[in-house]
């Protein structure tokens, strides 16, 4: 099975833990990427003040038409703007011929154009219908029984296209939660947006969202909350000792990638399998008596 | 209907990418509900096409909430009418810019140096966009800023996450900014 990885700009960063578990884990799975030569930014979501609509279509169409050159494998996107702008650029491309027409008059300015005929995936979307659980699950040696893990889904890996899974009422995360042997557990805020790419510079205000996000995690009895984007995972877990400050509470759960949980599931080494030393809040005092019942801490 | 002679309101359907649909709500208030900061917006977007239709357009370009859609497309998924009320809200921002209307300063320019590093790189390196961001008013003000955010580019930087070399511009830099230029003077049209 050989894809594109299209990591984006923050999971050489920000998100480094996520690409750097996703590759060992999808490795296991039997999957193979490559990389899209010279690939550009996706705009994420905040370009818009520099930017009209239009711009931000033709930067996606750049990534979509080097793919669909280079092998035309289909793209895994593991950062939700990403995933998100990409696959709304190939919706539109692939139905309004008009915009395709006029866009693709762009690209050749470059010469390149792009046919409609790449698909884009979340990772989510692969693992569970590439993959498959029956698979994820007969790679698991260490079972997670007994984590209670919130699988936070926020908006942009679901919404608007519900792709792959339901938009307003989404479960695929905690199938394969379940696959791993963890308890994903059921919280009202799972779908709440933690403020995505505006954090930063309207961060007061943010901050409040998280702090509903979080302290619905934890009324429902999560130890842990899983995630699958790089601006989530930085939301909800850079700025809680702030949001304990501002609101007088006293708010601490690590936050993981889903692919560092996979890690740790299939049996890779903590540190160098699933780079969990690269939390800022650190899960291992969550997971490791966790793999200790079960005999195995490694 | 649409007044022709309101030079404002016919500017806005022009600059605002999918600003005509606004003649097709029904103002039902399902987006108004969706926003995740909508308790902090003056007005919804529900409220904010109503302004538009009867001709308030210094009102909308004034207003913050503008500014505070987090992009999350509950509205997409919710209109009854399939109106791209994300992007009327992103285009309203990006024309009160252009207008010198910054309700949101802090968001419009982290917004614009995130665009200007696409411009200048292809890619965007995080640690410059914040450094941009931080001292876009100035060396007195960025190093203050900069200082209050400091624990956690220090917690960042701790745990490896982030990157200390620069990003280099990519390599069709110069066609991707013929591309960004023509799509630029494509949408004016
Ligand atoms: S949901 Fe759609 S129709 Fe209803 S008020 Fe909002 S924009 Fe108008
Ligand atoms: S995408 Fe923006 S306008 Fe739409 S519901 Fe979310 S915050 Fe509101």
């Amino acid at each position: 099975m050989k894809y594109f990885l299209y990591w984006g700009c923050s999971l050489e960063a920000s998100g480094a833990n996520y690409l750097k578990s996703l590759k060992p884990v999808c490795e296991l799975l039997g999957m193979e990427f490559e990389e899209i030569d010279d690939w550009n930014c996706c705009g994420a979501s905040v370009s818009y003040a520099g930017a009209r609509d239009l711009s931000i279509r033709v930067l996606n169409a750049r990534n979509l038409a080097l793919a669909e050159m280079q092998g035309g494998y289909d793209i895994i996107a593991p950062c939700s703007s990403c995933y998100i702008q990409l696959i709304r650029t190939n919706h539109e491309l692939r139905e309004d011929e008009k915009l395709k027409e006029k866009v693709n008059s762009i690209l050749r300015e470059a010469g390149l154009t792009y046919n409609g005929t790449v698909n884009v995936r979340h990772i989510v979307d692969v693992l569970y219908n590439d993959v498959g659980i029956d698979r994820i699950k007969q790679k698991v040696t260490r079972p997670l029984s007994g984590l209670k893990v919130a699988g936070y889904v926020g908006c942009q890996s679901v919404r608007p296209y519900g792709e792959y899974d339901s938009k307003e009422r989404p479960r695929v995360q905690d199938e394969i939660l379940k696959a791993l042997g963890a308890e994903p557990v059921k919280f009202p805020k799972k779908m709440q947006c933690c403020g995505s790419g505006i954090f930063l510079p309207e961060m007061e205000l943010c901050m409040g969202l998280v702090k509903d996000i979080l302290e619905d995690a934890i009324a429902h009895e999560a130890k842990i909350v899983s995630t699958v984007c790089p601006m989530c995972a930085m939301n909800l877990e850079l700025y809680q000792g702030r949001i304990n400050q501002l609101y007088n509470t006293n708010i601490q759960i690590p936050i993981v990638y889903l692919t560092q949980l996979m890690a740790v599931a299939f049996g890779l080494d903590l540190k160098e399998g699933a780079f969990l030393h690269m939390n800022y809040i650190p899960p291992e005092y969550v997971i490791k008596p966790i793999l200790m019942q079960g005999g195995d801490s490694k | 209907m649409i007044s022709w002679n309101n030079n404002a309101l016919r500017d806005v359907l022009k600059e605002v990418d999918y600003a005509e649909e606004i003649y097709k709500c029904i103002q039902c208030g399902m987006c108004a509900g969706s926003c995740p900061l909508r308790h902090h917006m003056d007005y919804p977007p529900r409220k904010i096409f109503a302004l538009l239709r009867t001709g308030n357009i210094d009102l909308v370009l004034n207003s913050k909430s503008i500014f505070l859609c987090t992009s999350c497309y509950s509205c997409i998924v919710r209109c009854p009418r399939g109106i791209h009320v994300m992007d009327i809200m992103h285009g309203l921002a990006h024309y009160a810019i252009k207008m010198g209307k910054i309700s949101r300063k802090n968001t419009a320019t982290f917004g614009q140096e995130f665009w200007k590093q696409i411009y200048k790189r292809g890619r965007v390196d995080e640690k410059d966009l914040s450094r941009r961001y931080f001292f876009s008013d100035g060396i007195v003000q960025g190093i203050k800023n900069a200082l209050s955010m400091a624990d956690m580019g220090i917690i960042m930087l701790l745990h490896g996450r982030m990157k200390l070399l620069p990003e280099k511009p990519i390599k069709g830099i110069k066609q991707l900014r013929i591309m960004l230029d023509k799509a630029e003077q494509e949408s004016r049209r």
